[in-house]
């Protein structure tokens, strides 16, 4: 077994509906992500990027098909566990659109939200948390509200969530969609130095074909199915 | 460990007490209204405990002056009196009658009793000031809510009375203040008519009305003597439905206070649920306003118990607080109200009980929000 394969599906499918009104999204997918990889998703719009997301964070239920996290199969034609909630909870990171930090939770305590649902002594978890805002610059921010950060730092520490349960996969949708062209380059790179030196596998969805080059490969949904431009 | 309902109460803080503040206001008139109700017991009883007699003879047939109309003849009294078992007897009246002061009028409830006799209705420990009944004509002793002061005039009938005596805390079984007046008075008030109405009664050939009639005769029992025994007796011999304190207070109870009774526990009830729906819709809006951050909580693998806890712990923190609330709004406004409210600890552990299973039931509609949530609509923006 390769050690540094982070995702592979094979065969993936995903469909809506039935009979005349079948609509199918991901057609016989496959492909291999390894760890410390930076994968930008590309489609247009309605091309199934956020569904295809969904499956391999475990969200949503492929039709068919075989998705395997790390060394452990979690879809086989029927998710192999009854506990797809726990996978995400322990081996995926997420980063959204916006930075959509829990509003009433400070920034030490929105990093150590999860941490402590999987069972980590709240010591551990704050230490960790303390050493991400210190990575990425934002450590004097710690006991402050996500409303009196600016939408670069609130994204940033939306990145450090994602890595707070050290997870396998970091799943992005669209992370800079709501920043300048700059910061955005900024918080790719910042993906970027994350996966190699955390040994992250992550997956992107961009529309911003300037953010590509920073990327190291480039995974397009075409008919359905899934290419590698790069 | 991070509380998740505590911060989120914290980050809203304002909103959230103002909320209980105003579910509160609601819990405390569900305490009002029950002190209402306990409030017509205990008026309904001041005038029998105040009066604190053994027996209770009133006219045949009828549940007695607290219930409906009853006439015996004042000489009963001395009838009871000589017999078997009867330590003092006496007489008494009730009506209401209409007080006048400045360019209104009161309601209030009169009571006749014999000034000389051995039974007063006037507890000294109520009469604040003046003094009793010491004549037989035109003086009255009334309750301090009716405004009235010492040695003030008051015209009823044909007659000026004056004011001898104050006392507080004084009302009948139907909430009305109590003035107490000679039984000649109360007689002369009650079955005297006037000159015209006397006229028209002679010339329908209506002659020698008796005015020698009370509502009841009152009696204390020696000692030693069985209550029960001794009201068999009269009502074998004398013919008239006789009540002890206990049948009386039954009485009062059972066809006086009843119906207002169920009346309020309706209302109680009606505003218990009214109650219970606020809260519900109170934690389903509170909950639809964190529907994005719960979307993401559980996309991140937040077990629902999580989830679920905070919306249950707030749910029964705004239960908890809109109860303090109450109880202080209730107590800050109980005693405004005409008639007595009557607060008491035992009603409010009780409205506690309900608030809290309340909370419980209306936390599911917010529960049920969260379970069916969709992680997946927190991709997508």
């Amino acid at each position: 077994m390769n050690k540094k394969i982070a995702i592979r599906a094979e065969n993936l499918c995903k469909s809506f509906g039935d009979g005349d009104s079948l609509v199918e999204v991901i057609k016989n997918a496959s492909f291999t992500i390894n760890k410390g990889e930076l994968i930008a998703l590309i489609a247009p719009s309605g091309g199934g990027k956020t569904t295809l997301l969904m499956m391999i964070g475990c969200v949503e239920e492929p039709t068919s098909g075989k998705i395997r996290l790390g060394d452990e199969t979690v879809y086989d034609d029927k998710w192999l566990t009854r506990e797809t909630r726990k996978i995400r909870r322990e081996k995926i990171g997420f980063i959204f659109q916006a930075h959509y930090l829990i509003p009433f939770l400070n920034i030490i305590d929105n990093l150590t939200l999860l941490p402590q649902a999987n069972k980590i002594d709240e010591k551990t978890a704050k230490k960790k948390a303390e050493e991400l805002l210190h990575y990425f610059g934002i450590a004097d921010k710690a006991k402050a509200m996500p409303s009196q950060l600016s939408g670069g730092q609130n994204q940033r520490v939306a990145i450090a969530r994602a890595l707070v349960n050290n997870p396998q996969i970091i799943l992005a949708d669209e992370p800079t969609a709501a920043l300048d062209m700059q910061r955005s380059v900024d918080v790719v790179k910042m993906l970027k130095n994350i996966a190699m030196e955390q040994e992250v596998a992550i997956v992107m969805v961009t529309h911003d074909d300037r953010m590509l080059p920073y990327c190291d490969r480039i995974m397009k949904i075409e008919n359905k199915a899934t290419v590698f431009e790069r | 460990m991070i509380h998740l309902a505590k911060e989120d109460i914290r980050h809203t803080l304002g909103k959230f007490i103002v909320t209980a503040m105003g579910v509160g206001m609601l819990l405390g008139i569900v305490l009002i209204m029950m002190g209402v109700y306990r409030g017509m017991i205990v008026d309904a009883e001041v005038l029998l405990n105040d009066l604190n007699v053994d027996l209770w003879i009133v006219q045949e047939g009828t549940l007695g002056p607290f219930a409906e109309a009853s006439r015996v003849h004042d000489d009963l009294q001395y009838t009871i009196r000589s017999l078997q078992g009867i330590e003092k007897s006496g007489i008494i009246t009730f009506q209401n009658i209409q007080l006048p002061k400045k360019k209104s009028k009161i309601r209030v409830f009169a009571v006749g009793y014999d000034v000389y006799g051995s039974i007063s209705p006037i507890n000294p420990a109520r009469l604040i000031s003046g003094r009793p009944l010491k004549t037989d004509h035109y003086e009255i002793v009334v309750t301090d809510k009716t405004g009235f002061s010492l040695h003030d005039k008051i015209q009823l009938g044909r007659n000026i009375y004056t004011v001898v005596g104050i006392t507080h805390g004084t009302v009948s079984s139907g909430g009305d203040l109590l003035v107490y007046i000679s039984i000649k008075d109360a007689q002369e008030l009650q079955f005297s008519y006037s000159n015209k109405r006397i006229q028209t009664d002679r010339a329908r050939g209506i002659v020698n009305r008796d005015t020698h009639m009370v509502n009841a005769v009152i009696a204390t029992v020696l000692p030693g003597y069985d209550t029960e025994t001794v009201a068999r007796n009269i009502h074998k011999w004398q013919h008239k439905s006789v009540y002890t304190k206990d049948r009386q207070r039954a009485v009062l109870t059972k066809y006086v206070v009843e119906k207002a009774s169920k009346q309020i526990g309706m209302f109680t009830a009606i505003l218990v649920i009214v109650a219970t729906i606020i809260i519900s819709l109170i934690i389903y809006t509170m909950t639809l306003e964190k529907m994005k951050e719960i979307s993401i909580m559980k996309l991140m693998g937040l077990p629902n118990s999580m989830i679920v806890k905070m919306i249950v712990e707030e749910t029964l923190l705004l239960g908890i607080l809109a109860f303090i609330f109450g109880n202080i709004f209730s107590h800050l406004i109980y005693s405004k109200f005409p008639k007595r409210v009557v607060l008491e600890i035992p009603d409010a552990w009780m409205l506690f009980g309900v608030v809290v299973v309340a909370s419980i039931a209306a936390s599911f509609v917010g529960v049920k929000k969260v379970i069916n949530a969709d992680p997946a609509s927190a991709i997508g923006g």
